[in-house]
């Protein structure tokens, strides 16, 4: 035994290189592709399967195809099956984006599109500290406008109400976003500084607020009731256009609808638990073909004689009902997942039941529910095919109605190719954006 | 002693989980700036006890007085006695998705409706006192399970709390830290607060309980001053557990 006075000290072994085959792109091939015969032999079977499909589809769709001809005919004499035949396409391609639309109005569904991207593009600006609300108005004032795009036709004073509403607060979400990025200030703080108030009273400065937005309200009130379009019929719609529609209202409108429903079945009052689970239950258990039956066929006959609801609205009505049932199992599941004890430290803080929910429950839920709730909107935005049992005219419809043309008679592959691509572009957007906004929010999570 | 506030009066309390009778004729006071350490084993019903008292759980039988107020059964007044009870979870309970400033405004910014740079000043002094101010604008999970601890500490006395109630605060520890967790919370005993804290934590017992009560089956088999307890326990059951702990 040593008798050192002096305590050893302990030093940790140096870290090493890893061995350079490990690591880079050789190291990767190696662990992945090559890691032994059979993993080897999978790698070249799959390489050469994804030639082959790839080969086939590029000579079908590129090499072999027709792009000018008058007809089907035409197009079979000249290359046969082997090639695609898009001149059919072209021409219907358009029917098939905006349906029967008038084709001098059709810039009126651009710009209602255009709109939206133009309400949200201040939300991934960096220095806009209020994207919630300007998400929250995009979801619940911005479709007032579009609306009015869509459909135009009289607008009496409620509407134009409303459309003004949606115009003030456009032009609210762009000053918001310009005055937070130039100066830092909320729009409001903004004005009550120019009007150099900022260091009056909180009462009055509110009432500045306030009356800024009244003078808003009533110039955009004033522009929309100089302004009007000609209506277009909601049979007319079709195409894309008619798809993004009912799957947009059905999106928004299931989200909300869904947490509520979640939180109603998870209540401890037992009239709301049971009528949330009736409501779940019920709609979950019949097929989204049989509600939109329901809805288009039998939904008239218990209405009063004479009212007549537009059957698009009972489409979306039936769409948006079905998908909040089934997004409030995906929201149930999500909270059920947060720990009882962040509940128990938000109430032993004396935090309410609905302070709760939206800072502590809902927040944690929604970002662990981040790939189902997506899932349910891309499985959502493709249900929407559906509407065309009850004969309107989607997107996929719309293909179809190629086929059936006596010019492009039996025309079928090609735009079900084109509609393939538009809903994977959608589809693929969803998810990719999704785990963009995962991986945005998971940060400060990890260590 | 005797003449100080009555902060909590348990009297006769009885709770059923179902069929299960976890809590037996407990009765308990404790006056203001006392501190009360429970202990027992496992299912004695010790946390069921304190949650009781901030009205996590609601009991059948029996009254509770918190500050001189009623705890009404049905849990109808619950926010206005977990206003003057600040609590401590064995898991911590932070809140994740929010830094560990965001954990320790949210009461002062929301239940006393304070403007956000003065609840931020409350929570960076109480966040200081438990030293762990440097971290303020981290997460949570960024944090050692000690640090955590304090911060849950710290965010419970954000609500300027009358009485503190621990439900064992350092058992999903590592043993390293054990003491800080202890050090914050004897030092706050030292301050004058008024605690209940269900631990294991003989030593912590010791230093700052006035009272020991130990639990088994649901009742209070046996309660006294620490020294006189760890000495010489009166019952077989209190024995037997300090003779597996200590």
């Amino acid at each position: 035994m040593t008798d050192t006075s002096e305590p050893l000290v302990f030093q940790p072994a140096p870290s090493r290189p890893a061995p350079s085959d490990s690591v880079g792109f050789v190291g990767w091939m190696r662990a992945n592709l090559f890691k032994d015969i059979p993993n080897a032999l999978l790698t070249i079977l799959g390489a050469y399967i994804a030639f082959v499909v790839l080969s086939w589809v590029l000579n079908w769709a590129l090499f072999n195809a027709v792009w000018e001809a008058e007809n089907r005919r035409e197009c079979l004499d000249l290359v046969g099956r082997s090639g695609a035949c898009w001149p059919g396409v072209y021409v219907w391609f358009e029917n098939m984006i905006y349906g029967l639309y008038p084709k001098d109005q059709v810039w009126r569904i651009n710009i209602g599109f255009a709109l939206l991207i133009v309400w949200m593009v201040p939300m991934w600006m960096p220095k806009v500290v209020s994207k919630v609300q300007i998400g929250l108005s995009a979801v619940l004032i911005y479709p007032f406008i579009a609306s009015y795009f869509f459909m135009g036709g009289d607008k009496g004073l409620v509407w134009s109400a409303f459309i003004a509403l949606s115009l003030a607060g456009l032009i609210c979400v762009w000053a918001t976003a310009i005055s937070e990025t130039m100066t830092g200030k909320s729009i409001g703080n903004w004005i009550v500084t120019k009007l150099g108030a900022e260091n009056d009273s909180e009462a009055k400065q509110k009432r500045i607020k306030q009356i800024a937005a009244a003078i808003l309200f009533v110039v955009a009130l004033l522009v929309v009731s100089q302004w009007s379009l000609q209506e277009v019929r909601t049979r007319f719609w079709g195409g894309l256009f008619l798809t993004l529609v009912i799957s947009g209202f059905g999106i928004t409108f299931s989200l909300p609808a869904g947490i509520l429903l979640a939180l109603g079945r998870r209540s401890d009052l037992p009239v709301i638990a049971m009528l949330s689970t009736a409501f779940i239950e019920l709609f979950r258990s019949v097929p989204l073909i049989t509600i939109l039956f329901m809805f288009n066929t039998m939904l008239p006959l218990f209405m009063p004689a004479g009212t007549e609801v537009n059957q698009l609205l009972r489409a979306i009505v039936a769409v948006c009902l079905f998908a909040a049932a089934y997004m409030a199992e995906v929201v149930r599941g999500g909270l059920q997942a947060i720990p009882k004890g962040q509940m128990e430290a938000a109430q032993s803080l004396g935090l309410g039941y609905w302070r709760t929910t939206t800072l502590i429950v809902l927040p944690q839920a929604l970002k662990i529910m981040i790939p189902a709730i997506v899932g349910n909107f891309i499985g959502l935005f493709k249900d929407t095919t559906l509407v065309s049992i009850i004969g309107l005219f989607d997107l996929m419809n719309m293909a179809r109605a190629v086929g059936e043309d006596t010019t492009w008679l039996g025309l079928f592959i090609e735009p079900f190719f084109v509609v393939v691509m538009i809903y994977f572009v959608f589809c693929f957007a969803m998810s990719s954006y999704s785990m963009r906004l995962e991986e945005k929010l998971a940060t400060g999570r990890d260590r | 002693m005797a003449d100080k506030k009555k902060m909590i009066e348990v009297i006769n309390l009885n709770k059923w989980f179902g069929q299960f009778h976890v809590l037996k004729d407990v009765n308990l006071t404790v006056r203001d700036g006392e501190k009360y350490v429970i202990c027992g084993p496992s299912g004695s019903g010790k946390s069921t006890l304190i949650r009781c008292i901030n009205q996590l759980e609601h009991h059948q039988e029996g009254d509770i007085l918190v500050g001189g107020v009623q705890v009404e059964k049905k849990g109808t007044n619950s926010r206005l006695i977990r206003a003057q009870v600040g609590m401590v979870f064995q898991s911590f309970n932070l809140f994740p998705h929010l830094s560990v400033l965001e954990n320790c405004t949210l009461t002062p910014q929301l239940g006393l409706e304070m403007p956000k740079a003065q609840a931020e000043d409350i929570a960076m002094k109480h966040l200081k006192r438990v030293g762990i101010e440097d971290q303020a604008l981290k997460y949570p999970l960024q944090l050692s399970g000690g640090q955590q601890q304090r911060v849950a500490i710290a965010r419970a006395l954000t609500m300027q709390p009358k009485i503190m109630l621990f439900d064992e605060p350092t058992s999903a520890l590592d043993p390293e830290m054990i003491s800080e967790v202890l050090d914050v919370m004897v030092e706050l005993a030292q301050d004058g607060m008024t605690m209940i804290c269900v631990t294991h934590e003989m030593g912590f017992a010791r230093q700052v309980a006035d009272k020991v009560i130990f639990m088994d089956g649901g009742e209070i088999v046996e309660s006294g001053d620490p020294e006189s307890f760890f000495a010489a326990p009166k019952y077989d059951r209190s024995k037997a557990f300090l003779s597996h702990i200590l």
